[in-house]
């Protein structure tokens, strides 16, 4: 796909951009020479987007990622989220976008194990000062929606990988964020509770807007992306509408 | 903070669920404090032994003397009948609550000489019912009895004069003095008892005498000193500076133990340096041991500290979660440290901790018989400083955790293990 068509898919019809980046840069200092992890990489996602960014290892997906969601800053090119330009701001107001703008699912559930699996998925909405029973409305309400009712008092070790990962995805959407960045999530999951949790996420974010954007290798994950993003060696190499998606 | 509250939680739940580790950092901050206080409570209570024995066998907790007396210890520096007065108003004007044994003396150096030989001597003379108030001397009577009311012509040695000048109770020994008016007096008393205090070079030499023999023999109508022993050595500066001023313009020159017994004064204030060596030690273990659990602790949990960051939390938040842990394992354990010192403390309140194996007998510094039996004082001013400096310590431990937790690259830290 040539450089208009990308520009046109990436915009058509999504209004402001949930994430937008321009003349991405990563370069981690080392020995010998410096290793360039990302190189140039423009990319935009629509708001209510399901994206996935796909490349052997070591091609940047993870990094391309991190600089989007605030978790490093680029050595070099802009990010906004939600139309705001977050590559300059100071830890705390980062910290603030983060909370209230991103959502992160990693590939290893990260829950935090002292909570349980309704504390872990309310945690965002905690430090946000949502009301202890909006929290818990909205928390019993999406957990009967990706089958975890049930299991609100378990803590993590006490849950399989994909009702973790579940809870992770429900932690990440619950605070209404403009993104979530999901990093290789069905990596650890057999066949069937990916493709469980790739139905959660989907049907969150056909009908509830949410916009997705994924690290992958999984070819079930790309199957159903709606655009397909080809990293190699920290660049974008393709970038196509894929069969899945709205 | 308005997220104070949610990272107290977390915080608390983290070192719920490290509950083991948790404990264990906890007991050694406890025991820590358990431990200084208990030795600063021994302290405390050896330190006021020691006053106590030093000022009974000395000048007492306050001193007053007319000017130049302690410089020579001259029966030409004594005080005269209106200056005693003038000292004991100024006491009685020193607005104590439990009234003071003040000791009124006349004190000249002399000869002590019998058929056995002749002894210099420092001839004290006391009231005696006063001074068994006062004074150590009457507790440590070897044989006969201290002086008492309506004595006269009678002397209570030390057993080592009395073993030198060969007398017993009973004896009799003349004791001669220079006289206010100049003249060499002499005295003949009979020896009604004697004692041993375990300090050589009082006994060797210090005689009393009652105050009256003293007063007829040198011909002095005031005295030489006017002793003053309190309820405790804490009420010295107080009474020092209530009586300072009524002393003053009576011409009386007042002063506190300190200044009067300053070997006693160094011997303390050289333990105290020793305490304060042990104590720094015992600091450094206890924030060496929170230190270490606390670091372990966070390198344990980079990756969920790395996830609060990606979360919403800054880095300062991430690293006021350990900070809190690090806060209420001090508070946790400063309530169980200063419960546990003070039940050791109040075990060895009534009979003290004999330390007898390991002191030699007879032990004595700066005129002071040391006694192998420490009993503790509880000082709350001391118990509130240790627990004080054990939250210092504390907090001042988690600081490094806290910022190493602060500044994690979330990044590189919500990866896979």
């Amino acid at each position: 796909m040539r450089d208009s068509e990308t520009r046109e898919t990436a915009t058509n019809g999504a209004g402001t951009a949930a994430v937008r980046a321009e003349g991405l840069w990563k370069i981690y200092p080392q020995e010998p020479r410096p290793v360039e992890a990302v190189r140039g990489v423009d990319l935009e996602v629509a708001a209510g987007e399901f994206v996935a960014m796909a490349g052997p290892s070591g091609s940047g997906k993870t990094t391309v990622l991190n600089l989007l969601g605030g978790l490093t800053r680029p050595s070099r090119g802009r990010v906004w989220i939600a139309g705001r330009e977050i590559s300059e701001l100071p830890d705390g107001e980062l910290a603030k976008v983060r909370l209230s703008r991103i959502g992160f699912v990693f590939q290893s559930y990260n829950l935090l194990p002292v909570l349980t699996a309704a504390e872990n998925a309310e945690f965002t909405m905690l430090l946000q000062g949502v009301p202890a029973r909006e929290r818990r409305e909205r928390v019993r309400r999406l957990f009967a929606e990706v089958g975890l009712d049930g299991l609100e008092d378990r803590k993590p070790p006490k849950l399989s990988g994909g009702q973790q990962q579940r809870v992770a995805v429900a932690r990440a959407v619950l605070a209404e964020p403009a993104l979530v960045l999901a990093d290789e999530p069905t990596a650890n999951l057999d066949s069937s509770t990916a493709e469980a949790l790739l139905d959660v996420m989907e049907k969150l974010n056909r009908e509830e807007g949410t916009t997705f954007v994924f690290s992958t290798h999984d070819p079930r994950v790309m199957e159903r992306a709606g655009r397909l993003i080809r990293l190699v060696d920290g660049r974008i190499e393709e970038e196509a509408a894929s069969g899945g998606g709205d | 903070m308005v997220r104070l509250p949610t990272l107290s939680w977390l915080a608390l739940r983290n070192l719920g669920r490290e509950m083991r580790r948790s404990a264990l950092t906890a007991a050694a901050m406890a025991v820590g404090l358990a431990l200084l206080i208990f030795s600063r409570t021994l302290a405390d209570g050896a330190h006021e032994d020691w006053i106590d024995a030093g000022v009974r066998l000395g000048a007492g907790h306050v001193t007053f003397n007319a000017p130049g007396y302690r410089d020579g210890e001259s029966l030409d520096d004594r005080m005269s009948p209106a200056q005693l007065e003038a000292s004991l108003a100024a006491i009685a004007g020193a607005g104590l609550r439990e009234p003071p044994v003040v000791s009124v003396r006349v004190a000249t150096n002399g000869l002590a000489s019998s058929p056995g030989g002749a002894l210099p001597a420092l001839i004290v003379g006391v009231d005696g019912a006063t001074e068994s108030m006062f004074s150590r001397l009457g507790e440590e009577v070897v044989d006969g009895r201290y002086l008492e009311d309506g004595d006269r012509l009678h002397a209570f040695v030390g057993e080592a004069l009395a073993e030198r000048l060969g007398l017993r109770t009973g004896s009799r020994m003349v004791l001669t003095a220079q006289a206010a008016a100049g003249d060499i007096e002499g005295q003949l008393v009979r020896v009604v008892g004697t004692y041993d205090t375990g300090v050589e070079a009082l006994d060797r030499t210090l005689i009393h005498i009652p105050l009256g023999t003293a007063r007829s023999w040198l011909g002095v109508e005031g005295a030489t000193e006017v002793a003053v022993l309190l309820p405790h050595s804490s009420f010295t500066d107080p009474v020092l500076e209530g009586a300072e001023a009524a002393a003053g313009r009576a011409g009386v020159e007042v002063a506190g133990w300190p200044e009067t017994s300053p070997d006693l004064y160094s011997a303390l204030k050289l333990d105290d340096g020793g305490d304060w060596a042990f104590h720094l030690i015992l600091f450094a273990i206890v924030a060496l041991a929170i230190l270490n659990a606390i670091f372990i602790s966070v390198l344990h949990r980079q990756r969920e500290l790395g996830l609060l960051r990606a979360l919403g939390l800054s880095g300062r938040e991430t690293g006021l979660v350990v900070y809190i842990e690090g806060i209420m394992l001090t508070v946790a354990s400063g309530i169980v440290g200063v419960g546990v010192g003070l039940v050791v403390v109040t075990v060895f309140l009534r009979d003290g901790l004999d330390m007898t194996g390991f002191m030699p007998e007879d032990l004595n510094f700066g005129g002071i018989a040391f006694d192998p039996v420490m009993v503790p004082v509880i000082e709350v001013k001391h118990v509130v400083q240790s627990v004080l400096m054990t939250f210092a310590i504390g907090l001042a431990a988690s600081l490094y955790p806290a910022w190493h937790a602060a500044r994690l690259d979330p990044a590189e830290t919500v990866k896979v293990d």
